[in-house]
């Protein structure tokens, strides 16, 4: 009996770290295009000049983005209106995609 | 006497007819416009209005209705990546080098065929859109995400997938013969970057200003290429292996079925004004020499590039420096690599066609290594002193059998991953097929560009003086050719100049003589 309670004691606990790592590595790829929304909406504002975002994924290594992160930067940077407007979902997945194409990842990318 | 004036003025009101009708043939289409052109709104054809997730679909809608252009297509060098030359495969797709990332090892390296106009590389169907879309999109990356948002499911996902399939409909229905951005997305990053390998061609020439370009200037003849580059049945003219790019230096004025290639095509033989000493010129020099006097006048071009500096670390990884122009001068992947703007071209006799090497030609290690290089001579009729950028580099060469070496540049088992030449070049060898003996080493080489891009409005052509002067002609090098300004016979000088005081001599005893005679009275 003790044993069945830990198999499935087991079970809910990697299922709820496995859920709450899922939510806390975010999706990268909604996260791609909500980047570029903020930084589109931000130059229909006329804040910027260019819709391309002004830091790439490849501007900081994996670490670094998870201090800009954590530090929120981003809301001392550009386009801070639209920064704000955006839910907590969809900052993790904005972080998901920059710090899964961060300089030291495996694939590097630029935003054009 | 009558006679005579009438065929002056018939011959000048013809000259000026010819030259009007000429200007129209050459200019008929370069005011921006060139959707004029097109026959059909695409965004009304139902075929095109299907959901689409892989390129190969988008394809076949197209061949719906154009049904012979993939089977003319595949016949096109744009397709193959191969130039036949005798027993020679030239081309990308065989068995050419250069001195810039040196080979695609036969269309193996995965980085080099992006460039390549299928969908995935020569598997599958031709990518109509790389050429004909009016809209840039990222195929791969929005195919890719279309799918995965579509599986997805969720509303957000849902909606992004709606707006995928609509940017996927926007370029599939905005359709039109190729812009500056569709040929150039290839063409002004040939070598893997922008204006790296070409001096003449890089991305400033997407929108240019006539300064830049007197004929794709979008304030001047706002040219697209294919208004040279007039190709049949989807063959371009233009690529210079072994074959010439043109074959016909008529004008329009003669045959206006000719292609539109050469810069004679449009302003003949004798494009100056009558009389113009430099009429006198067109047989001996090209058009280019005189009004290109400098390339890559707006971003850099790589004019140097040594691999045998590749591999140095720093820390235990590789590294990368930028030097002038904020341009990489080092990366521990590539080697050493010099920038320049404003280069001067050098000068060579050129009669179209080009001398390459390949992976299969024995080369002499003790001398610089022509890599490439222009075919013709002072006595070749078609030949004409042209300008070109000489890219110098230092590449891999095999020490047993002295033939130029091709590695494998990308993915896992790519010297810029493993940073191991021996594994690199035996895997490249491997995909061209021809045998490496195991023992490398590096030698110096040059490559040949034709410059012909990036011609100046005629005000800014090059004087007579940077070419008739007695130092630092540009033409300095052409020994075989008497030069006035630049060249000169001592004694025919020294008898020259005894003529001359000795006229002047003359004249002042003639004229003392006279005077003291009294002849006078």
């Amino acid at each position: 009996m003790k044993k069945t309670i830990i198999i499935l004691l087991g079970i809910i606990l990697t299922i709820s770290f496995s859920m709450i790592s899922s939510a806390e590595e975010g999706n990268e790829r909604k996260g791609k295009y909500t980047y570029r929304k903020v930084y589109q909406s931000c130059k229909d504002r006329g804040e910027v000049e260019s819709a391309t975002p002004t830091l790439s994924p490849d501007a900081k290594t994996q670490a670094q983005w998870d201090r800009y992160f954590e530090e929120k930067k981003y809301l001392e940077a550009d386009c801070k209106e639209e920064w704000n407007k955006l839910s907590e979902e969809d900052i993790l997945n904005i972080h998901a995609y920059l710090k899964g194409h961060a300089a030291d990842s495996p694939t590097p990318a630029k935003c054009k | 006497m009558k006679n005579k004036t009438f065929i002056m003025l018939f011959s000048t009101v013809l000259g000026a007819w010819l030259s009007v009708w000429q200007s129209d043939l050459c200019h008929a289409a370069q005011m921006g416009n060139e959707k004029r052109q097109t026959t059909t709104d695409h965004s009304k054809h139902k075929v095109l209005q299907q959901e689409f997730s892989t390129g190969d679909d988008i394809t076949k809608a197209c061949l719906s209705c154009h049904t012979e252009t993939d089977s003319q297509f595949h016949k096109t060098i744009h397709w193959t990546w191969i130039a036949e030359e005798g027993e020679k495969q030239l081309g990308k797709g065989g068995d050419s080098l250069n001195n810039y990332c040196i080979s695609s090892n036969k269309m193996n390296d995965k980085g080099c065929s992006k460039c390549h106009t299928g969908w995935n590389a020569k598997e599958g169907e031709v990518n109509c859109l790389l050429c004909h879309s009016q809209k840039e999109v990222n195929w791969d990356e929005t195919f890719e995400d279309f799918r995965f948002f579509k599986e997805e499911g969720d509303d957000e996902s849902k909606a992004l997938a709606a707006e995928l399939q609509g940017n996927i409909h926007k370029a599939v229905t905005d359709i039109g013969l190729p812009t500056r951005k569709n040929c150039g997305s290839c063409h002004f990053f040939g070598g893997g970057g922008d204006g790296v390998k070409h001096g003449d061609l890089d991305s400033s020439l997407t929108h240019p200003d006539k300064m830049l370009d007197v004929h794709m200037g979008t304030n001047g003849g706002n040219f697209t290429c294919f208004r040279c580059h007039s190709g049949k049945l989807h063959n371009i003219p233009g690529r210079i292996y072994s074959q010439k790019a043109y074959e016909d230096r008529r004008s329009l004025v003669e045959d206006d079925t000719i292609s539109k290639i050469t810069c004679e095509s449009c302003h003949t033989a004798t494009p100056h004004k009558e009389n113009a000493k430099m009429n006198d010129h067109t047989d001996k020099v090209a058009c280019q020499a005189c009004h290109i006097p400098d390339f890559a006048r707006v971003n850099p071009t790589k004019m140097s590039w040594d691999w045998s500096k590749s591999g140095r670390l720093k820390d235990g990884k590789p590294y990368k420096t930028k030097g002038p122009y904020d341009k990489e001068n080092y990366l521990s992947i590539k080697g050493e690599m010099k920038w320049e703007k404003n280069v001067k071209p050098e000068y060579f006799w050129f009669n179209g066609s080009m001398s390459s090497l390949t992976t299969k030609d024995v080369i002499d290690p003790s001398t610089t290594v022509a890599v490439s290089q222009p075919n013709g001579n002072i006595n070749d009729p078609d030949s004409r002193i042209f300008p070109f950028k000489i890219h110098h580099g230092v590449q891999p060469y095999d020490l047993e059998y002295k033939t130029l070496l091709a590695p494998l540049l990308s993915g896992k088992d790519g010297y810029w991953t493993t940073l191991d030449w021996q594994n690199a070049l035996q895997k490249g060898m491997d995909f061209s097929g021809v045998p490496f003996s195991g023992k490398f080493d590096f030698v110096k080489s040059t490559f040949a560009y034709p410059t012909t891009h990036m011609v100046m409005p005629k005000a800014n052509a090059l004087a007579c003086t940077e070419c008739h002067v007695r130092t630092n002609s540009r033409l300095a090098s052409f020994g075989e050719l008497y030069m006035p300004g630049r060249d000169y016979y001592k004694e025919i000088d020294f008898g020259g100049w005894i003529l001359v005081f000795g006229a002047f001599a003359g004249i002042l005893l003639h004229g003392t003589l006279r005077f003291f005679s009294g002849k006078r009275k």
